[in-house]
């Protein structure tokens, strides 16, 4: 229990710290979430001014949104680590890899978190989407996508840092792995959006929570891979 | 070349016999290129050994391998007894590692440096602003604590670089260069802290160009050339000595899945 509540203790320290340090290098910040509003934007624009257009296309253009402004998030919280070296000291500490991984993805969930909850209402106002009985049911899909996402994202962003074409290589490697999550959130978003008339919202729901446990395992394994030079 | 038995011992826990730093054979190429080019030496434990030689001899290698940041390609390395590279987490916890980056986080204050980087090595709660505000009066930047590290010049990343290494209570201390840009007190501090760790019974490895710097400070020295052993004298260190000939890469001997 002990050695339990320790790796918890490491988790949240560098989860903490990846917060601390990102907030304060605020360009990063604001070049993320200026990605996100210009994708919400531009796809406004190309799909007019039809409103049941714009509403039917609302919750697939905001996990695009999510998804693509969440890669130069999760690139950086690990970019952050190889500014003097940082990384090979923060392997060399005598705490498992395990727990090291928890950690950035515990800053990458709350980066994501962040991210949706400012994404999500620019998405209301631009596609004209009706919240009113859907809030509830929206903040756990935001949930449980943002925890797939960073779960993966962590682990790719993590083996792929070290490398000199790694702004690329991320978004190459890392977005054909999370379609099933895309599919997953976008469709549970869209029928809770609906008042789900087909009865389809738990499938997605349990694809979501099925997608954070398997990625969650698997970053949990091989994020040491990423820590070995 | 004769056969070297490195003393492992299963518990990982040292006796007086137990050198602190042993190396078989040890070798590391990267593409094919020797780093280190089959090594073989002994550091006595409590002992404060320089590693010299000239740029690319191979001393950052060396002291990666035996901080488990690096993994050999063949031979073997062994801290107290323990093979670095089976059972590197038994490693951590023991050495201390001062490597060329400081790998302090620019965005966060220095005692905020210190404070994660405790966490990290366990120090417990309460004991932490207390050892935090130690290492930092330590390397005299007690001034700067609230001050963000990219504000800060070379040395005084590397001063609290070396605070860092104050948090704990390491059995082998590695320093990479470390009188690298320091001003004179900050040569001084290096000079000291050497002096302190060897007092407390760590085990010391310098890797440097500044031989004459240490003189006094150190029981001995290593020199390496090329990948090679090429001296060992003084107290507390030995080893095999590689003379003559051009040192050859020994690709051909590798077996084929050992080669980076």
């Amino acid at each position: 229990m002990t050695t339990v509540i320790r790796h918890l203790a490491v988790a949240r320290a560098i989860a903490a710290k990846d917060l601390r340090a990102e907030l304060r290098g605020r360009q990063a910040v604001t070049s993320t979430l200026f990605l996100a509003a210009l994708t919400l934007l531009i796809f406004g624009f190309a799909l007019g001014p039809d409103d049941a257009r714009l509403a039917a296309a609302g919750p697939g253009l905001l996990w695009l949104a999510v998804i693509l402004s969440g890669v130069l998030a999760l690139g950086r919280l690990h970019q952050l680590e190889m500014e003097d070296g940082a990384f090979e000291l923060l392997a060399l500490y005598p705490v498992p890899r395990a727990a090291i991984y928890l950690g950035k993805a515990l800053g990458g969930f709350a980066a994501m978190l962040a991210l949706g909850a400012l994404v999500l209402p620019l998405t209301v106002i631009l596609y004209a989407l009706d919240l009113a009985a859907s809030l509830p049911g929206l903040v756990l899909v935001m949930g449980l996508g943002a925890l797939g996402f960073a779960a993966i994202g962590t682990l790719y962003a993590g083996l792929t840092v070290r490398l000199r074409a790694r702004e690329v290589l991320l978004p190459l490697l890392l977005l054909p792995v999370v379609a099933p999550l895309l599919l997953a959130a976008v469709s549970a978003t869209a029928n809770l959006l609906a008042g789900d008339p087909f009865g389809e919202l738990s499938a997605w729901l349990q694809l979501l929570i099925g997608f954070d446990v398997a990625m969650l395992l698997a970053g949990g394994l091989t994020y040491g891979l990423a820590l070995e030079e | 070349m004769p056969p070297t038995t490195i003393h492992v011992r299963p518990t990982g826990v040292p006796d007086e016999t137990t050198p602190a730093v042993e190396t078989h054979d040890l070798a590391r190429l990267f593409r094919r290129s020797p780093a280190l080019a089959g090594v073989t030496l002994r550091v006595e434990a409590g002992r404060a050994v320089a590693v010299l030689g000239p740029n690319g001899a191979g001393k950052t290698t060396l002291l990666r391998i035996l901080a488990s940041a690096l993994r050999p390609s063949f031979g073997t390395a062994a801290v107290d007894g323990i093979d670095v590279a089976a059972r590197p987490e038994e490693i951590r916890p023991r050495v201390a590692f001062l490597p060329h980056a400081t790998g302090l986080y620019d965005d966060l204050t220095a005692v905020e440096n210190l404070r994660f980087a405790a966490e990290l090595m366990g120090v417990p709660g309460p004991d932490r602003p207390g050892r935090v505000s130690m290492a930092l009066e330590r390397v005299g930047l007690s001034a700067e604590r609230d001050a963000r590290v990219s504000r800060f010049s070379a040395g005084m990343r590397r001063r609290l670089a070396l605070g860092r290494l104050l948090l704990g209570h390491p059995r082998l201390v590695l320093l990479d260069e470390p009188y690298a840009a320091l001003d004179a007190s900050g040569l001084t501090l290096v000079d000291d802290l050497l002096d302190f760790w060897r007092a407390a019974g760590a085990t010391v490895l310098v890797a440097t160009h500044a031989d004459e710097r240490l003189a006094g400070h150190v029981d001995g020295w290593l020199r390496l050339v090329d990948g090679r052993m090429v001296e060992a004298g003084g107290e507390g260190a030995s080893g095999e000595i590689m003379t003559g000939g051009t040192p050859q890469p020994r690709i051909g001997a590798l077996p084929e899945g050992s080669r980076p």
